[in-house]
């Protein structure tokens, strides 16, 4: 019979700190945890009683690789508290914004964090002696989406431009077809991107959940839309608590979700399950290629689902361009602001999956209340239960080999810890090492 | 890709105290400036991506606050390889990432200019407020002449191991 004792103390390769905790004895699962140690970061008690003007600065500060992402999210939050609608040129740029940030976190996560699993290395920099034109070829595709960025927010990270109502700044005709050419330049890569992945073997490993995303009629949604459960509930934003329904637990600085099961995913593989009728052709073509079909249940093809929202998003920013072109930029000041008490909600598909932001603003401008849901917080429940369906399968392997399966299965989540905490290290408790 | 002869990158986030001594030395060197060919970037608190900033130029000076284990406002030249990477494999991460992982990216891909000079000044303090301390403050104008006499001299191909001469050269030099 199996012991295992499994410790993985700080599990690299993601963003924070985690730890994952493993004990199996006489091959009985006792123990299985996924414990978050980043140290909570109360965001939502900064916010209180800072004028609302400030909160999108504040919370895109919660992450830098997704900040466009919260800052879009708080905008929505101020902006359905307050009444205020976008124009269509802001939503557009918004939009533009967005695919540019969901490149840059899919790029960096694929190439740089997932891929030397792939090649049997403990990182990027001996991939980068072995495989160079594989490296130099992710540095480029950031460096065009970083700049995609700077081009809408004003800057790569922690956009500025970006305020309640529309921007402070908008980009140049000229500016946006550079950019264009050069995301026309990068559907190459897309394509060298989609192979390299064909090429990588992921481990097989089943379990059936239940993913949300949000949805939208006419596009495979990021900004905005309904709470959509592939366990066929609907819900309108406001509704989120329903969906969320967070928990403390003593092993974790970050609270954990359910709603219809045991627990659910959110991300890539999510959306995917959730919207892929709503993928561009050419993602589909790469989904098709790289074998991934609805409804997928195999938690590593997580990252097989990003490398295909890269090929949508490449396409849905050249759309955009194209459209943004065609209208032509407008100068246009931000609506004016009438300040009431008021509560509002907004929520995006950041990279990582769905994000809540939850605002309570009172009558003289300022912040009374928030409430921030991420991602990484919603799939820590899930990640777990993968976990604890995992491990009988291997207890006949080498610890190592253990080890190595539990910390790909938490990376391929693409978890952002410091985002969660208010997560990874794997620890095989006990004395006794490996099988027997 | 950016081309030209001669990059001078300046590193560092102002708003950390002595951290902010490379976008000072930029600003000075931009005032004073700079022959043709050279390009003077601030590259702010720039991660892996700065390979790409480096990629394409025959040299790179870059300018930085480092660990030196001396008196504040020290400086020292040297080469890349040390400007060490502690427990790099191990704790490698996005929000980690700086210079020296850079470094030794651009070295892993075989991209790095052919000469790649540092020079790393010791910070007084990098705490949570802008400005310079008055030790780091002075050292701005010595370091941008040494970079002008640099720029000036012809360039060594191999070169020296370094081209120190303001203070003792740190055998622990490690950049921050």
């Amino acid at each position: 019979m199996g012991t295992l004792h499994v410790g993985v103390h700080y599990i690299t390769r993601v963003e924070g700190h985690g730890h994952i905790v493993v004990d199996v004895a006489n091959g009985t699962l006792q123990r299985c945890d996924l414990e978050i140690v980043e140290t909570p970061r109360f965001f939502e008690a900064m916010l209180r009683g800072r004028p609302y003007t400030e909160a999108s600065h504040i919370t895109s500060r919660i992450c830098g690789i997704c900040a466009v992402g919260h800052a879009t999210t708080s905008l929505q939050a101020t902006e359905a508290a307050l009444g205020i609608v976008p124009s269509e040129q802001t939503q557009l740029l918004r939009k533009l914004n967005f695919f540019g940030e969901i490149l840059d976190s899919h790029i960096l996560h694929v190439y740089m964090l997932v891929a030397p699993d792939f090649f049997g290395v403990g990182s990027v920099f001996p991939l980068a002696s072995t495989h160079p034109e594989v490296v130099l070829r992710a540095l480029r595709m950031k460096k065009l989406a970083g700049d995609l960025c700077a081009a809408i927010g004003g800057r790569h990270t922690h956009p500025i431009t970006l305020t309640i109502g529309g921007f402070t700044h908008l980009p140049r005709a000229d500016e946006l077809e550079k950019l264009g050419a050069r995301l026309e330049a990068m559907r190459a890569d897309v394509d060298a991107t989609v192979e390299l992945f064909q090429s990588l073997k992921l481990p097989q490993f089943e379990r059936e959940t239940e993913y949300i995303a949000l949805r939208q009629p006419d596009e495979y949604a990021f900004i905005g839309g309904t709470i959509t459960s592939t366990d066929g509930f609907e819900y309108p934003i406001s509704a989120y608590r329903q969906v969320t329904n967070e928990t403390l637990l003593p092993h974790s600085t970050a609270k954990h979700t359910r709603h219809n099961r045991e627990s659910y995913m959110v991300g890539a593989l999510a959306r995917f399950n959730v919207n892929h009728d709503k993928l561009h052709p050419r993602a589909q073509a790469a989904a098709a290629a790289l074998g991934l079909k609805p409804l997928c249940t195999n938690p590593y093809m997580n990252s097989v689902a990003q490398v295909v929202e890269i090929a949508h998003c490449v396409e849905e920013a050249l759309n955009l361009i194209d459209r943004l072109l065609v209208r032509g930029i407008q100068p246009e000041e931000p609506p004016p602001v009438e300040v009431r008490a008021g509560e509002g909600v907004g929520a995006c598909e950041v990279p990582r999956g769905t994000l809540y932001h939850h605002y309570w603003i009172g009558e003289d401008g300022r912040i009374t209340g928030a409430n921030c849901i991420i991602p990484t917080g919603q799939n820590l429940a899930n990640i777990e239960a993968d976990m604890r369906a995992l491990v009988p399968t291997l207890l006949d392997r080498p610890q190592d080999e253990v080890r190595q399966a539990l910390e790909m299965l938490v990376r391929a989540y693409d978890p952002c810890i410091s985002c969660s905490t208010h997560m990874l290290e794997v620890s095989f408790v006990g004395a006794t090492q490996g099988n027997s | 890709m950016a081309m030209g002869d001669t990059l001078i990158l300046g590193l560092g986030n102002p708003l950390r105290g002595d951290d902010g001594l490379g976008p000072a030395v930029v600003e000075w060197l931009r005032r004073q400036g700079l022959p043709p060919g050279t390009v003077v970037i601030d590259g702010g608190t720039g991660g892996l991506d700065l390979v790409l900033t480096m990629m394409g130029y025959r040299r790179v000076l870059i300018v930085d606050a480092a660990e030196l284990g001396r008196a504040p406002g020290a400086w020292a030249c040297f080469r890349p390889d040390l400007a060490r990477v502690e427990t790099m494999e191990a704790a490698f991460s996005m929000h980690q990432a700086g210079l020296a992982e850079a470094l030794a990216l651009g070295a892993a891909l075989r991209v790095l200019p052919e000469e790649v000079v540092i020079f790393g000044v010791q910070p007084a303090q990098t705490g949570w407020a802008p400005g310079l301390s008055a030790e780091v403050q002075a050292v701005v104008p010595v370091v941008g002449q040494e970079i002008l006499r640099t720029l000036a001299s012809s360039p060594q191909v191999g070169g020296r191991d370094r081209y120190e001469t303001g203070s003792e050269y740190g055998e622990d030099s490690d950049h921050r």
